[in-house]
């Protein structure tokens, strides 16, 4: 497995895998809906996907010595550990932002775990919808990522609208760290449950998805 | 004892179905998958590298190859034509990154092939013309010490010269290493000269499968000066098509027949032509 991801780093990683990591800074606009930066995660996978079926890259990777489940697997896996660099490059800018600059964020989430978390699950969300989709049909990229992407901004619009419209959100979890810290850190943990569950979900489903098709 | 048997390989695509396909490869040999274009070789080979899902038992050396798929692999060198991946990527990188997955990678056979092949390691692979392309691919092929090589349409692009060097070297690698090959093509000269057995397929189906020299010996070519003729040759005549002195079958080898204009050796060209236009007719005379 570790083989394979190190294949995935040299020959699928594609340049805005890494530029689009950078988008983390976003929490530094004023007045924006932070949330969007993990979108631009899932559109540079939509692009290494893109690229990858240009480059015939399923089907290189296939003809190496390793089981076919585990090209799916091993593909899910990498752009996990991309998504997780972007959680904790956000918040490890989160934490500058709110030290240098007071200002709260009037249109969404503030640059703190909670923002983490919608990242979580939006991305976990994505997953769940892109990669069995993908997977069981890898010519079809476009699809899969239209919906995962509109599930993602349904997270962001109700994200986005909770900080307005839900006193616990707007009174607890929309304020800048440390207030409220260890709400906070129950909701970061409940959504990297369900990050977990459903980017486990996504990387089985894809595995069983690849055994049936034909490259 | 059988480097690959392939046993009910099914697999139907909505115009075209691979039917209950059956065939296996000696250790040692040298065995052709030769059938027209669009008769199913391809869809064959990926069906036995998994590349495809399909119906069938495939077993590599004794191993069910859907059991201990990473293993079974590690044994094969799969050449699916021309090097058509990662066009922008440095060869060098692609080698680096192929090493990596092989515990038997041999780093001076490479390196010796991709010289021999006069390969550039700074290049990228769209930079390499159709035939340097499948060099490359033969090259990798080669560096892991595979026991079983799986190639399909090798040959395909490779000038005169180029596929005489790869027929040489597959040769060499049944002759001096004991290893076993299963190549597709259908440039039958290719087969004339390497082959030990053939495997012929049309249609999705295994038509032909026979040491090449048993097939060549079962058939005659014979040419009459009319269909007439053919018919009442006294045989049954095989295929038969119009040439510019009249019409040609084949017969069985050693027939008694009458009336024939002349009779010679069939080779791989001629049984292929015949028993696809016995297959178009659908009767023999």
């Amino acid at each position: 497995m570790l083989k394979l991801i190190k294949k995935e780093f040299a020959l699928t990683l594609h340049p805005t895998n890494v530029v689009f990591l950078f988008f983390a800074a976003f929490v530094f606009i004023p007045n924006y809906p932070y949330e969007v930066m993990f979108f631009f995660s899932s559109l540079a996978a939509y692009f290494a996907c893109l690229a990858g079926r240009e480059n015939k890259d399923l089907f290189f990777t296939c003809s190496l010595p390793v089981e076919k489940k585990a090209v799916a697997v091993a593909r899910v896996i990498f752009f996990v550990i991309l998504q997780i660099a972007q959680v904790l490059l956000c918040a490890l800018l989160s934490v500058v932002k709110t030290a240098i600059i007071d200002l709260p964020n009037a249109a969404g989430t503030e640059a703190n775990a909670v923002l983490c978390a919608n990242g979580l699950v939006m991305l976990g969300i994505f997953n769940a919808i892109f990669f069995p989709a993908y997977f069981a049909n890898p010519e079809k990229i476009g699809k899969p990522f239209v919906f995962g992407a509109a599930a993602e901004f349904a997270v962001v619009a109700l994200a986005i609208t909770a900080c307005f419209a839900v006193p616990f959100a707007r009174d607890v979890l929309d304020t800048p760290d440390p207030a409220h810290f260890g709400a906070k850190l129950v909701y970061l943990a409940v959504a990297a449950c369900l990050y977990a569950a459903l980017t486990a979900f996504a990387a089985l489903r894809s595995a069983g998805n690849f055994e049936k098709t034909d490259l | 004892m059988k480097a690959l048997q392939v046993e009910n390989l099914y697999k139907k695509y909505p115009t075209f179905t691979l039917d209950g396909v059956n065939f296996s490869v000696e250790e040692g040999r040298i065995v052709g998958l030769v059938g027209r274009n669009g008769a199913g070789k391809s869809t064959a080979l990926k069906a036995v590298m998994r590349l495809i899902s399909a119906k069938g038992k495939i077993e590599v050396f004794g191993r069910d190859f859907a059991k201990c798929e990473a293993a079974v692999k590690s044994e094969i060198g799969f050449v699916s034509g021309g090097f058509d991946f990662y066009p922008y990527q440095k060869i060098g990188k692609i080698v680096r990154t192929v090493t990596s997955f092989y515990p038997t990678w041999d780093e001076r056979v490479c390196r010796e092939n991709l010289v021999r092949f006069n390969i550039d390691e700074n290049k990228k692979p769209s930079e390499l013309s159709a035939g340097m392309k499948v060099k490359l691919s033969v090259a990798l092929a080669l560096s892991h010490g595979a026991k079983l090589f799986v190639m399909d349409e090798p040959t395909s692009g490779l000038d005169p010269l180029s596929r005489e060097e790869f027929n040489d070297v597959v040769l060499s690698l049944s002759r001096e290493t004991g290893a076993s090959v299963l190549f597709s093509t259908h440039i039958t000269a290719d087969l004339m000269r390497v082959a030990d057995d053939v495997v012929y397929i049309s249609d999705g189906r295994i038509l032909k499968d026979a040491p090449l020299k048993k097939l060549l010996g079962e058939y005659e070519k014979v040419t009459f000066s009319s269909e007439t003729a053919a018919k009442n040759c006294g045989a049954e005549v095989v295929g038969l098509k119009t040439v510019r002195d009249g019409v040609e079958g084949l017969v069985a080898c050693g027939a008694e027949i009458s009336g024939a204009l002349r009779r010679e050796n069939a080779d791989l060209d001629a049984v292929m032509i015949h028993l696809e236009t016995q297959k178009a007719r659908g009767t023999s005379c």
